[in-house]
C-alpha cells in the first residue's frame, strides 16, 4: 500500500494554512524547516498575469531519492503504507552530509537553523492516522483542497493527474501525488 | 467554582473555543492543552458547513506566548512612545488612572477626558460596554465615533436600503451564475469561514466570475477569469458606466426598478447626461479609471442577462473620499438587474457584512447590563456638531455624539481654539491600536505627546502601548470566556476559557470591574462571566448548555440559504424597506434635505482630492492603497514569529512605476508625501495597475529618531480628512517612491 496526497490547485489560494497548521501539531519553530510549503508562480505581464499556488511537501515517492542517497539509513520507506520516515538520531547531519537535501527534486529533506541540524520532514502524520485522523494539512484546509489516501483511493477518487503548475513529476521518482491541475491561462 | 477547580490547569484536555480575532470568521479552535499550556490547536471536524479556522487562528499558540506580550501593570519611565517601562502593581496602576481620571475631571471638566475604543476582538462581553458605564457612572467621558472599516457603505446602506443589514449568508453564493468580486478579496480578508469554499463551488458548478481590483488579488488568481483593473476613487464611474449601458440598451430590470425603488429617473437623467450634459458613456469611464471601455461594456451586459447575480461590492473601494458614491451606485445597479432579494443575487449593501443573517439574534441582553435600566447616561455626551453624524446617529445611537476617531488627534493638538467643542486632556485607550490604525499617525503621536495623561489597555508592546503612562495587560480570548455571533455563517459560538490568564493579565471586563471600584462603584456588573454567557446562550435559543460549551457553537439549520429582503421582494406591499419612502432609496430625499457638499441625493462620481488629476499628482504620483495583509487580522499578528516568516511587509509597486525609478524586486525604498516617510521593501509586482501602490495595512509603526517610519505603517502617509458621511478616506493618498541611496541604506535597519 502506497499513502498518496491530493491537491485541488484550482481551488488553493495560497493561504498558508496547511502551512501553519503542520508547524504548530509537529511543533517546528519559525525558521528554515518548513514541512508543508505554499509555492507562489507567477508568470505573463500586466494586464494579464497568471498566478497558481502549489501547496507542498514531502510526496512519498515510491522510489525516494532521499533513502537511496542517505548514507546511513536515516531515512526509510515503510513498507506497509509508504511513507518514508526519519531517524534524527542516525542522520549525519545537514553540515556533515545533506546529501538527501540535494538528491530531492522537491526539497522534502529540510533542516532547521540549528548547529548541525538533523534531517526533519513531512512524516505523513503517522500519529493522526493512526487514530484515525486525516494530517493536519488535509483536514485543516479552509478550501477542503487537500485529500490523502492510499494511492488506489485517490486514484479512484480524483483520476490520474500528476500534473501541476509549478510540478513537474518524476518518472524516476513516482511521487505519490495526484492534482486538479489549474489551467495555464484562465479563459476569457 | 474556581478555573483550577475545573480542571484548566491539570492534565491533558482539548478544548473547543471559537476564535474572536477581527477578520469576521469566528471559526472553530479544539485548542490541546496539557499541564495548563496550549501544545497544539485543531480545527472544526464536525459536521459540514466546517468552521475551519485560518492561518492566523492555527498560529494562536504563538500569539498566546509571544515574547512581546505585556503581562503586567506597567509604569512609563522614558518618553512617552519610547516603550521603557517599569512593572507596578495593579493596585498603583488603577489608583493612577482613578486619580488622573478625578482630577483631569475636576481641572477641565469630565469632557477634557477622551474614551479611544474601537472593536478589538469580535465578541461581546470583554468589549466596550463595561468600560463605558464604568466611565459613565463616574463622572463622564467624550466617546468617539466613526467606523473605520465601513463607514462609507454603512452611510450607504441607510440611505438606500434604510438598515445596515444587507447581506445573505455566504452560502447563497452557490446560487450565483456571475459573481463580480469588486475589490472584494476573500481569500485574504476572509470574513465568513466559508467564503471563499463556497465562491470556489460556486465557480465548479458552472458560475462565472469576474474580478473588478487594482490588483490581481489572489482571490481573483484562483476564481476570476477575467482581472478589470481600476484605479482607486473611481469604482463609482465604472458601476455608472455599466448602468449607462443596461439603460442605453434597455438591459435593466423596469419591473424591479418600477415596483421596489424610488428616483430612478433623476439617476437616469444624470447617468444619460440629460442632467449634466455628460453621457456617463464606458469611454467616459475609462479615462477615468483606466478600465477598457469594452470590457466595462462586456461586463454590464454580463451583469444584466446572466441572473441570477451576485454584485460583491466589497468595502475597500469605500475606503475612499466620496466612497458612498460608489456603494450608492452598486446598490443601484443590483436593483437595476434585480438582483435584490432573490438567491444568487446580492443587494451589493456593505455594512455589518453578513453579521446576524436570518436569525433573531437577541443583544438586548448587552444594553441590559450595561447601558440598560440603571444606567446613567454620560454626563459629558454632547449633541454631535456634525450634521450628517446626527443624521445616522438617528439610527445608529453610538454614533450621535462625541468626536470622529480619525479627528482626535487634530481636535486633541487645535481643542477650542481650533474649533472643536472641548480642550482635551486625557486618553483612555482600549481595543484600538491607536498609534499604526488611525490616519495621519505624525499627528498621532504629536496628539499623544501633547495630553497630560494616557492610559491604554493592551495585549501586546504596541506602537500605542508604547505611549502609555500606565500600561494595563489584557489577556487574550484563550483566557477568557465570551460569547459570539457568526458572520456569513448562521451560528451562536461560545468563547470558552482555555488556559489561566498569563502573568496577571486581565480581561476587559475585569479591568472596568475593578477599575471601577477605584472609581467608587462597588459592583460594576452583579453577575459573573459564566453567568452573562449562559443567560446570552438561553436567550438565543442555544438548547443545550452544556453541549454548548462542550462544542463552543451552536449551528443553526436553516432550512436554504438566507436572503435579505426576500420579504421585500415576494410581497412588497405588507414588507416595505425601512426606509421614509418604503423603497429602495435610489433618490434619497432625507439627503436632498440635508444638502451635504460630496452626498447628493443620487451617487453621482466626485472626483476625489488627492486624485491623479489634483496638482499635488505633480509632486507624487503615485495613489497609494493599504489593503489587508494575509500575516495579520488588521494590525493584530503583526509580531508572530510563524507569520512573519509568511511573507515580509511590502509596498507593491508596478513593473512599469518600478522601472521609472530604477527600482528592482526586494530593494528598499522610501515612500512619502507632505504627511511622512517610510522605508520599506519593494514588491515589483504585475499584479498592480501602474500609477498605484499598496502598502498593505496594519504593520506596526516603527520610527527611527527622525521620525521615517520603518515598520512599514501605512498610516505615516494617509490623511485624517473624512468622506461626508463621516467614513475615513484610507485609500486616497497620493505619494511617491524612490530608491534609496547606498547612504541612505546604510543607515536603516531593515524588517
Amino acid at each position: 500500500m502506497q499513502m498518496a496526497f491530493y491537491l485541488d490547485q484550482t481551488r488553493c489560494t495560497g493561504c498558508y494554512t496547511c502551512v501553519i497548521a503542520c508547524k504548530d501539531w509537529h511543533d517546528v519553530p519559525a525558521g528554515p524547516a518548513t514541512w508543508r510549503r505554499v509555492l507562489t508562480i507567477e508568470k505573463g505581464k500586466y494586464p494579464e498575469p497568471f498566478v497558481a499556488f502549489l501547496s507542498v511537501s514531502c510526496y512519498h515517492c515510491q522510489e525516494p531519492a532521499c533513502v537511496s542517497v542517505c548514507p546511513v539509513n536515516a531515512i526509510t520507506k515503510r513498507s506497509e503504507d509508504g511513507i518514508v520516515v526519519v531517524d534524527q538520531d542516525a542522520c549525519l547531519g545537514k553540515d556533515r552530509c545533506g546529501s538527501c537535501f540535494d538528491a530531492c527534486p522537491y526539497d522534502a529533506p529540510q533542516f532547521g537553523s540549528e548547529e548541525d541540524a538533523k534531517v526533519q520532514k513531512c512524516n505523513f502524520c503517522i500519529g493522526r492516522l493512526q487514530i484515525g485522523k486525516q494530517p493536519v494539512c488535509v483536514a485543516g484546509c479552509p478550501m477542503r483542497a487537500l485529500d490523502a489516501g492510499s494511492m488506489e483511493e485517490m486514484k479512484a477518487k480524483y483520476g490520474l493527474m500528476q500534473e501541476a503548475v509549478g510540478f513537474s513529476y518524476d518518472e524516476k521518482l513516482r511521487p505519490s501525488i495526484l492534482f486538479k491541475c489549474k489551467p495555464e491561462m484562465p479563459t476569457t | 467554582m474556581s478555573d483550577t477547580a475545573n480542571g484548566l490547569t491539570k492534565g491533558k484536555k482539548v478544548v473547543s473555543t471559537v476564535c474572536a480575532s477581527h477578520c469576521g470568521g469566528s471559526c472553530l479552535l479544539k485548542v490541546h492543552v496539557k499541564d495548563g499550556v496550549i501544545i497544539r490547536i485543531e480545527t472544526d471536524d464536525g459536521e459540514e458547513p466546517q468552521l475551519r479556522a485560518c492561518w492566523r487562528g492555527r498560529a494562536y499558540r504563538q500569539r498566546v506566548y509571544a515574547k512581546d506580550r505585556v503581562l503586567y501593570p506597567m509604569k512609563r519611565i522614558g518618553e512617552r512612545g519610547e516603550g521603557k517601562f517599569e512593572r507596578i502593581s495593579w493596585d498603583e496602576a488603577l489608583n493612577t488612572v482613578a486619580e488622573q481620571l478625578k482630577q483631569v475631571r475636576d481641572t477641565y471638566g469630565p469632557e477634557a477626558v477622551v474614551l479611544m475604543m474601537v472593536t478589538g476582538d469580535v465578541h461581546f462581553l470583554h468589549q466596550r460596554g463595561p468600560l463605558i458605564k464604568a466611565l459613565s457612572l463616574s463622572g463622564g467621558f467624550t466617546p468617539v465615533w466613526g467606523i473605520t472599516s465601513f463607514h462609507q457603505g454603512l452611510s450607504a446602506s441607510l440611505c438606500n436600503y434604510g438598515t445596515i443589514h444587507t447581506a445573505n449568508t455566504r452560502n447563497d453564493l452557490v446560487n450565483s451564475r456571475l459573481i463580480i468580486m469588486w475589490g472584494w478579496d476573500p481569500a485574504k480578508t476572509i470574513m465568513g469561514a466559508n467564503t471563499s469554499w463556497y465562491v470556489a463551488r460556486s465557480r465548479e458548478a458552472g458560475c462565472r466570475i469576474i474580478s473588478v481590483d487594482p490588483q490581481y488579488t489572489n482571490s481573483a488568481a484562483t476564481f476570476a477569469e477575467q482581472w478589470i483593473p481600476i484605479r482607486p476613487g473611481t469604482d463609482c464611474a465604472m458601476l455608472l458606466a455599466m448602468a449607462y449601458v443596461m439603460i442605453n440598451e434597455k438591459l435593466y430590470d423596469k419591473n424591479f426598478i418600477n415596483t421596489y425603488t424610488t428616483g430612478f429617473d433623476k439617476f437616469e437623467n444624470y447617468v444619460t447626461g440629460k442632467e449634466d450634459g455628460i453621457p456617463k458613456t464606458p469611454s467616459w469611464a475609462e479615462e477615468i479609471t483606466g478600465a477598457p471601455a469594452s470590457s466595462i461594456e462586456k461586463l454590464a451586459k454580463m451583469y444584466a442577462t446572466i441572473k441570477p447575480a451576485a454584485l460583491m461590492a466589497g468595502i475597500s473601494p469605500g475606503r475612499t473620499a466620496y466612497g458612498e458614491q460608489y456603494h450608492r451606485a452598486a446598490i443601484t445597479l443590483a436593483a437595476m438587474a434585480g438582483n435584490v432579494g432573490v438567491h444568487g443575487g446580492d443587494a451589493a449593501g456593505r455594512a455589518w457584512e453578513s453579521c446576524f443573517p436570518g436569525y433573531p439574534y437577541k443583544m438586548g441582553f448587552i444594553e441590559a447590563t450595561f447601558a440598560g435600566p440603571g444606567f446613567a447616561p454620560n454626563p459629558a455626551e454632547k449633541p454631535a456638531h456634525e450634521k450628517v453624524a446626527a443624521y445616522f446617529g438617528k439610527k445608529v445611537p453610538f454614533l450621535a455624539s462625541g468626536i470622529h476617531c480619525s479627528k482626535l488627534a487634530d481636535a486633541i493638538l487645535k481643542g477650542k481654539a481650533g474649533g472643536y467643542p472641548v480642550d482635551y486632556k486625557m486618553i483612555y485607550i482600549a481595543y484600538s491600536n491607536y498609534v499604526t490604525q488611525w490616519p495621519d499617525l505624525n499627528k498621532v503621536v504629536k496628539a499623544l505627546k501633547a495630553l497630560e495623561f494616557v492610559a491604554v489597555q493592551e495585549q501586546f508592546m504596541t506602537p500605542t502601548a508604547k505611549f502609555a503612562d500606565i500600561l494595563l495587560p489584557v489577556n487574550t480570548y484563550m483566557e477568557r470566556n465570551d460569547f459570539t455571533v457568526g458572520v456569513g455563517e448562521a451560528f451562536v459560538g461560545r468563547i470558552n476559557q482555555v488556559i489561566e490568564p498569563l502573568g496577571e493579565s486581565k480581561s476587559g471586563l475585569q479591568i472596568a470591574i475593578e477599575l471601577a471600584k477605584y472609581l467608587g462603584i462597588d459592583k460594576l456588573v452583579d453577575k459573573d462571566e459564566q453567568e452573562m454567557v449562559d443567560e446570552y446562550a438561553q436567550g438565543n435559543m442555544v438548547p443545550d448548555l452544556e453541549k454548548f460549551k462542550k462544542e463552543a457553537t451552536y449551528k443553526i439549520k436553516l432550512s436554504e440559504p438566507y436572503v435579505v429582503f426576500k420579504d421585500q421582494i415576494k410581497d412588497p406591499a405588507n414588507n416595505p424597506f425601512p426606509t421614509p419612502s418604503g423603497k429602495i432609496e435610489i433618490y434619497s430625499q432625507e439627503l436632498a434635505e440635508m444638502n451635504i457638499p460630496g452626498f447628493p441625493p443620487i451617487p453621482k462620481y466626485i472626483e476625489t482630492w488627492e486624485s491623479r488629476k489634483d496638482p499635488l499628482a505633480r509632486k507624487y504620483p503615485l495613489q497609494m492603497i493599504n489593503t489587508h495583509f494575509r500575516r495579520r487580522s488588521l494590525s493584530q499578528f503583526d509580531s508572530i514569529p510563524w507569520l512573519r516568516e509568511l511573507e515580509y511587509q511590502p509596498v507593491l509597486i508596478s513593473s512599469e512605476d518600478a522601472r521609472a525609478r530604477n527600482i528592482a524586486d526586494g530593494e528598499m525604498v522610501r515612500v512619502f508625501n507632505d504627511r511622512g516617510e517610510m522605508v520599506i521593501r519593494a514588491r515589483v509586482t504585475e499584479r498592480i495597475i501602474p500609477g498605484v501602490v499598496d502598502v498593505p495595512h496594519g504593520a506596526w509603526y516603527d520610527p527611527d529618531k527622525k521620525g521615517v517610519d520603518r515598520g512599514g505603517c501605512a498610516n505615516m502617509l494617509t490623511s485624517d480628512e473624512l468622506s461626508p458621511s463621516g467614513g475615513f478616506a484610507y485609500n486616497t493618498v497620493l505619494v511617491q517612491v524612490e530608491k534609496i541611496s547606498d547612504h541612505g541604506r546604510a543607515q536603516i535597519r531593515t524588517v
